[in-house]
């Protein structure tokens, strides 16, 4: 509404942007945090942070761009868990070299999860959160029977995508840059740059033609189930991201842990500004939602609120957090539609 | 003359394509327990078949707030329907301490709760427009967090009304008494759902809802009184899972959640909302648990049992809901 007037001026450009808001979230969360906890801008202390917000920013920019091209992937924390149920699976502790190929072989699993979730809702048309519900529970099975209970043995040198120490005896190289670089940056990074790569090419302007409407898309030609099949298959990579952190860290694998980060990486995506309808928004927001739900976690703990009252205020959070940037976007836009539900 | 054959026959034809996911839902029911007849002994006998509707009646019933908020269209889907019933269940055990005496004030919080968190739901989803799989899951989350700051450092204590346990826990004869419930609730949700204004409202609202909103229905309003009786329903069905478990705890309904959305879309519920037939909602229930016995009963243990089940699930969704035109 406002926004007319100055549309041209600078700061008026930046704000009326409807991801401003989250990112004005992100600097405010950022604050509180550093004010609550004293050391938060020790190399230390965010190497600390950065590890722990990890595997819910890689799930959760893997989950926007499935959401970006209109479907929804309630697996992907049965995906990740299956994934590191994999990865120990093939690993044997005495030989290096089966590291190299439990890589492998958990990278087409990984494959084969997307292709699988994106022909159901792709091809043979599914609701997604349906489909994906469905196929939640086949990879749930499928890593419980390589894994009944948490465990599993790993190869030695897999420890640095935790931390690249694990290297330093290999060479004096690893040792200096693990004193500041924490492998999760070095992931997430990869996963910025996946996307980047991604949305220069026609498929990443495909995800959002498909997303915003995938009746027009198809009229104007597009292969929509394997745009589809190809948003899941981007999204599994990022959960393979998220495995390999998750088995450096703890060595094993374990076919519920991921359960939880599921409905984490949908809020996360949407509190960061990804349109839940498909083909607004962008994978990047994602990261900040996470960054933004990992944080309010954090200033939660050090708040001093008690145990209890811990996930009363989460969810809270979630609400006033995407309430707020809904509202944001309705007051900055300026689209004539017909004021229905 | 013609013509009137051919009005005959379409109304015939249409007859069976209005019924046919009920007929398909039946069939695979029948299906289900004919496979297992035959892996495992004694798998189809009056007492199993009444056992499985008995543990399916509460992911049918879960089914119906499912049903309602999905059919008013707009992306509706209700993942607060679990937490609000435990939430009921905790807070009114220790009211009821096992009095008959007390239900009423049981009744009354039941009221309040599902009344306080469907309002909540519909006002977040309609009026501020927010996405409702997230509001809801948030939601959860919240309800979750109160039922965890009501239970600090307690233990939840109480009993249900010795009625409530009639209801749902206790059998007349062989037939258990919430089968009788359940059909009760069927003729009058079909009665409801198809005979009255506020039924044709809900599937004309989530059908079209620019059209709604055209011929002067209250689009937004209609859809958040769905998550309303979602939430009173709910929290209802809070008390009867209470009196059929005996005592509460604190995560008692949240298991029902994703099964129930499940249901119905097993049941022939588009989730895009508009249409739905409560009877193909109960049928769906009752599918899923059998598949869910019948995949505990071939004994492979819970890898087998999950990888069952999203497989089964999986292709049944292939042949029954991507009936349109394939991509």
């Amino acid at each position: 509404m406002k926004s007319g007037k100055l549309r041209g001026s600078g700061i008026r450009r930046i704000t009326s942007k409807p991801e401003f808001s989250s990112f004005l979230m992100l600097v405010i969360m950022l604050v509180l945090t550093a004010v609550l906890q004293k050391n938060f801008f020790e190399t230390k202390s965010i190497m600390r942070n950065i590890n722990a917000f990890a595997p819910l920013i890689l799930v959760a920019m893997g989950q926007a761009v499935v959401i970006l091209s209109g479907g929804l992937d309630l697996s992907s924390g049965s995906a990740l868990s299956l994934l590191t149920c994999v990865l120990t699976f093939v690993m044997k502790k005495n030989d290096p070299a089966s590291g190299v190929y439990a890589i492998i072989i958990a990278f087409l699993v990984a494959i084969l999860l997307g292709v699988i979730n994106g022909f159901g809702t792709g091809y043979l048309r599914i609701p997604p959160v349906i489909a994906t519900f469905a196929t939640s529970f086949i990879w749930l099975g499928i890593a419980l029977f390589l894994r009944p209970t948490p465990g599993g043995e790993s190869v030695w040198w897999f420890g640095v995508f935790y931390d690249f120490n694990a290297l330093k005896d290999v060479s004096g190289f690893f040792g200096t840059v693990g004193a500041f670089l924490p492998p999760a940056l070095v992931l997430i990074l990869a996963g910025c740059l996946l996307w980047f790569m991604v949305s220069k090419t026609r498929t990443g302007r495909y995800i959002y033609a498909v997303g915003g409407n995938n009746d027009s898309a198809y009229e104007s030609g597009i292969k929509t189930a394997k745009v589809q099949i190809l948003a899941y298959v981007i999204n599994s990579m990022y959960i393979f991201l998220a495995a390999l952190f998750f088995v450096g860290q703890t060595g094993s694998g374990d076919a519920r842990m991921g359960d939880p980060l599921t409905l984490r990486s949908i809020a996360a995506a949407v509190v960061g500004g990804v349109a839940l309808a498909g083909g607004r928004g962008n994978v990047y927001f994602a990261l900040v939602g996470a960054l933004i739900l990992s944080l309010v976690n954090k200033i939660i703990f050090f708040a001093d609120i008690p145990y209890a009252y811990q996930t009363l205020v989460g969810g809270a959070i979630v609400i006033i957090a995407i309430a707020g940037s809904q509202a944001y976007i309705t007051a900055s836009t300026r689209t004539k539609e017909i004021k229905i539900g | 003359m013609s013509l009137q054959k051919s009005f005959q026959a379409a109304s015939a034809n249409s007859f069976f394509v209005k019924y046919k996911k009920l007929i398909i839902a039946a069939l695979l029911i029948l299906f289900l327990f004919l496979l297992g007849e035959v892996t495992v002994s004694n798998f189809l006998s009056i007492g199993q078949i009444l056992l499985t509707i008995k543990l399916s009646s509460f992911i049918a019933l879960f089914g119906l707030c499912q049903m309602i908020v999905i059919a008013a269209g707009g992306g509706g889907l209700d993942l607060s329907v679990g937490y609000t019933a435990t939430a009921t269940a905790v807070l009114t055990a220790s009211m009821m301490d096992g009095k008959n005496e007390n239900l009423w004030i049981a009744l009354l919080v039941a009221l309040g709760i599902g009344l306080l968190v469907g309002a909540a739901n519909g006002l977040l989803t309609a009026y501020v427009k927010l996405p409702p799989l997230v509001v809801t899951m948030a939601m959860s989350q919240i309800i979750q967090g109160g039922i965890n700051v009501y239970t600090a450092g307690k233990n939840i204590t109480g009993k249900p009304s010795p009625v409530l346990q009639i209801i749902a826990a206790r059998t007349s004869g062989p037939i258990p008494n919430i089968m009788f419930l359940l059909i009760a609730l069927t003729v009058i949700v079909m009665v409801f759902l198809y005979k009255t204004r506020l039924g044709a409202l809900l599937f004309g609202v989530g059908a079209n809802p620019v059209a709604a909103h055209l011929s002067g229905v209250d689009v937004k309003k209609i859809r958040s009184i769905s998550y309303v009786v979602s939430g009173v329903l709910a929290s209802l069905i809070g008390l009867l899972l209470l009196g059929n478990m005996g005592l509460a705890f604190k995560d008692m309904g949240s298991n029902y959640v994703m099964p129930s959305i499940a249901a119905a879309v097993v049941g022939g519920v588009p989730l895009t909302g508009g249409d739905g037939n409560y009877l193909g909602v109960v049928l769906g229930a009752i599918f899923l648990q059998t598949l869910t016995n019948l995949l505990v009963a071939l004994g492979w243990g819970d890898a087998g049992k999950w990888t069952g089940f999203g497989i089964v699930l999986f292709l049944l969704l292939i042949v029954y809901v991507s009936n349109r035109r394939k991509r």
